[in-house]
């Protein structure tokens, strides 16, 4: 958030109430320690659903995130959120849930970028949260599978894993998540033992790939 | 957090386990409950997901997607697989979490897999709303009970039994620690160094303990003394450099074929660190290999003296433990016991006879009592006699005198090789029991013919006879004659009956047990007498009645059960709750022998688990359906 877009924020629609306090919870909570080993971590896969993959053009329709505590995955441990109705409502709901655990998406430049915007736009703030993404650190942690960053189908068919509805925030959500559980496992077995040392395999993999 | 999303989420658990059995079959109700509580759990490629370290159970797992290994712990299985594949849609372990105890299997990730985990709790509760989950889970472990007491085949057993000795590994076989030189010592340094401890083989390990090099006693005659070799040279000229090494970890198997594939007879053992912890040598995998059941009857045919017969007693002993261990069933092992314990007892005779000069003598060795039932345990003293004849024109009563004179020697050795001798002196060099053909018969009719309270005692012991040794013709016919004086005695038989029916099967009216008030192993049952017992008196009456001429429980419950027209499911079910007294026993007899303390027949149900206090319970209901039998054919 910038001092400009506060002082400017008269011109933009209030933000209800309850969605306003979520939001101020968010902003003073405190970032998890990313040297937690995986087992004692929360982690939030957030995932979006939009008209198109434009981020111009495109309007998002729903969020969705799971959260994988303890390594594992328990259905009540679940958000999904449509944003028709009440934009703002939706996503202080998402802030709410995902806290400041790390934030698993797929595909960053979309996802992240697309969810960064609406923010801004509807709640005159960006959350500044600890991003990963799996496009970038599965092919670090499994590079016998797939060496690129390559699409989530390719994942999914790496390792057999389905989801009830795809192309839906949460359906797609919960494929990630369960590629998340596996590059956990991975990444444990190989002694990255914490966020800290997985941000740092995709840090050296984008670094690396700029080089090339 | 939000219903939408967690019913979405158990929405997709549900559509997996809609595809596979027996979910499939379950009641709505259940399916969601279990839906609510399924936990889905990551599993890398090669991870141990549950392992009888681990200790008592707290999930059910179903695999979600990829392979599970379920492996068996111990090298003699208890089901009919050793190791099995598990893919989506299976569920483990379920007997485990049904008893309340660790896994007995370790399941490991043969490909990176996803399993859906349940609480144990959610597992019990599940149990209870769904009969179909119920079905499901105790048909699971009635065909693991079955498939526990399924056959071995002897053969099987007897592989099993060297297999199980050839795996340990080679940290635990070493019993000394390594004697080594520095490699700056001199040569007549280090030859002196290993004159002294009495080795065969020196190990030159430098100041961190890394093994440069070894010597052995077969080197010198031809590095030292024919080459002349001047014994003021360092040592590490002398030895042989790079020397075989394997790590602590590595099985005697792997010693035994790095030995052969080299053609060396030592070899080091590391530890984690890669240092020096100790020798093997060839004959330390020999001596290893005598445990199995092959080696061990080669050695009791060969024991020429008594120190070797003693050693397979112990071996004996050993293998039967290891048995144990590793839940070999009861019926094979007491047979196991009992052929080995023969095979023991003959050569003994063998031997004492050659100092007896008894070749001539026309006689038979009886076993009675458990033996002669084939059901010995592992503290069991002897119960034995003889039947002898007498040559015409011979002194019978200096004939018997040469009999017992040999038969307190064999007693003796029998004591020696760990038989104690019979508190009630029932052994072959009791004058009393080194009896004519015509006198055994004689006394097995006054015991029929006048069934007072000692001739009851008696037949159970002495009934319950078979040959061990010599002309087995003679204890055919004490059969013969038995069988057809008992048959026609009902008399006999009621008083038998009555006497059998003394012992009652320990089944509370409120409490699932009626346990002992001994003070001073208060909460026990006395799985012999009241237990074992009553299986073994009331086959006894069974046989007489029908003529079954065999002597163990076992079968003569199968026989006469043929005989008297009752069902084969009806007997069998018998025979399981016998046997199953009896693995009790020799587990208690296993576990007093590692706490040194005398072994003895008491359990304690309260600290059995689930699944055993379920089929105690049971063999004892089977004990009183065959005591009521008795009271109704005998009205008593």
């Amino acid at each position: 958030m910038n001092w400009l877009s506060r002082f400017v924020s008269g011109a933009r629609p209030e933000l209800p109430a309850a969605a306003a306090e979520k939001i101020a919870r968010w902003q003073q909570g405190e970032r998890t320690d990313p040297a937690l080993p995986h087992f004692e971590s929360r982690y939030v896969v957030v995932n979006t659903e939009a008209t198109g993959l434009d981020l111009e053009k495109d309007r998002l329709l729903a969020v969705a995130a799971i959260a994988i505590e303890g390594l594992s995955l328990k259905p009540a441990n679940a958000l999904y959120r449509p944003l028709d109705d009440d934009p703002a409502e939706a996503l202080a709901d998402l802030l709410d849930f995902a806290g400041h655990a790390p934030w698993v998406v797929f595909n960053a430049s979309f996802n992240r970028k697309l969810l960064e915007r609406v923010f801004e736009a509807r709640c005159d703030f960006e959350p500044e949260a600890t991003w990963m993404d799996l496009q970038w650190l599965m092919p670090g942690l499994y590079p016998e599978l797939h060496t690129d960053q390559v699409r989530l189908a390719d994942w999914m068919d790496a390792f057999g894993v389905e989801t009830f509805q795809r192309h839906h925030a949460l359906g797609d959500a919960y494929a990630i998540a369960q590629l998340l559980m596996a590059a956990l496992g991975r990444a444990h077995a190989t002694g990255a033992i914490n966020a800290r040392s997985l941000i740092e395999i995709e840090r050296s993999r984008r670094w690396s790939r700029r080089a090339v | 957090m939000n219903t939408q999303a967690a019913e979405m989420l158990q929405g997709a658990s549900l559509d997996f386990l809609r595809r596979h059995s027996p979910f499939d079959r379950m009641e709505p109700d259940a399916l969601s409950f279990m839906a609510e509580r399924l936990v889905l759990v990551f599993h890398a490629r090669d991870s141990v997901i549950l392992s009888p370290e681990m200790g008592q159970v707290g999930h059910l797992h179903i695999v979600q997607r990829g392979k599970v290994l379920a492996r068996q712990v111990g090298s003699v299985s208890v089901t009919e697989y050793s190791a099995m594949t598990m893919g989506p849609g299976e569920c483990f372990p379920i007997g485990a979490i049904s008893a309340h105890r660790p896994s007995t299997n370790t399941y490991i990730a043969v490909e990176d897999s996803f399993c859906f985990q349940l609480a144990a709790e959610d597992f019990m509760q599940l149990m209870e709303m769904s009969p179909v989950f119920h079905l499901f889970c105790t048909k699971y472990i009635a065909s693991l009970l079955n498939q526990s007491r399924e056959q071995l085949q002897s053969q099987f057993a007897q592989r099993a039994a060297e297999q199980q000795t050839m795996t340990t590994p080679l940290g635990q076989l070493i019993n000394r620690e390594p004697v080594h030189v520095a490699p700056e010592v001199s040569s007549r340094q280090a030859l002196e160094h290993m004159a002294q401890h009495r080795v065969g083989c020196l190990v030159i390990a430098d100041a961190e303990q890394r093994p440069v090099g070894i010597i052995t006693q077969s080197d010198l005659l031809e590095r030292v003394i024919l080459a002349g070799f001047d014994l003021e040279r360092p040592v590490t000229e002398l030895m042989t450099g790079a020397p075989h090494m394997l790590s602590s970890s590595a099985s005697a198997y792997d010693a035994a074929l790095e030995m052969a594939t080299h053609g060396v007879r030592h070899l080091l053992v590391l530890d984690g660190d890669r240092r020096l912890k100790g020798v093997v040598s060839e004959r330390d995998l020999f001596s290893l290999q005598r445990i199995g059941l092959r080696q061990i009857r080669a050695g009791i045919e060969n024991a020429e003296d008594l120190e070797t017969m003693q050693q397979a007693s112990r071996d004996i002993r050993q293998l039967a433990l290891n048995l144990i261990a590793q839940g070999i069933g009861s019926e094979q092992l007491t047979q196991f016991i009992s052929a080995l314990n023969d095979a023991l007892t003959r050569r003994l005779i063998e031997l004492q006879l050659e100092r007896h000069e008894m070749q001539e003598l026309d006689f038979c060795w009886l076993a009675f009592g458990s033996e002669g039932r084939h059901e010995q345990t592992l503290s069991t003293d002897q119960d034995n006699g003889i039947i002898f004849s007498v040559p015409e024109g011979a002194d019978p009563d200096a004939l018997k005198q040469r009999i017992l004179t040999f038969a307190r020697a064999v007693n003796e050795d029998l004591a020696a090789c760990g038989f104690p001798l019979c508190k009630g002196n029932i052994m072959a060099s009791n004058p009393d029991l080194c009896l004519t053909l015509g006198q055994w018969k004689q006394r097995f009719a006054t015991w029929i013919n006048t069934p007072d309270p000692q001739a009851l005692l008696n037949a159970t012991i002495f009934f319950d006879f078979r040959s061990l040794y010599g002309d087995e013709l003679r204890s055919d016919q004490l059969r013969t004659f038995l069988l057809n004086r008992a048959r026609d005695n009902s008399a006999f038989q009621r008083m038998l009956a009555g006497n059998a029916l003394t012992a009652q099967p320990p089944l509370g009216r409120i409490r699932d047990f009626i346990t002992d008030d001994d003070p001073v192993q208060p909460g026990t049952i006395d799985l012999k007498k009241f237990g074992a017992r009553l299986f073994v008196d009331a086959a006894r009456i069974l046989s007489l009645r029908t003529g079954v001429p065999a002597s163990s429980t076992v079968e003569r419950l199968r026989q006469a059960g043929g005989k008297l027209g009752i069902a084969a499911e009806e007997t069998s079910a018998v025979i399981e709750g016998f046997n199953f007294i009896q693995l009790l026993r020799l587990r208690s007899q296993h576990l007093d022998t590692e706490h040194d303390a005398p072994g003895d027949n008491r359990v304690n149900p309260e600290r059995l688990n689930e699944l055993d206090r379920r089929i105690l319970k049971e063999a004892f209901r089977q004990a009183r359906k065959l005591q009521s039998r008795l009271k109704l054919d005998y009205q008593l």
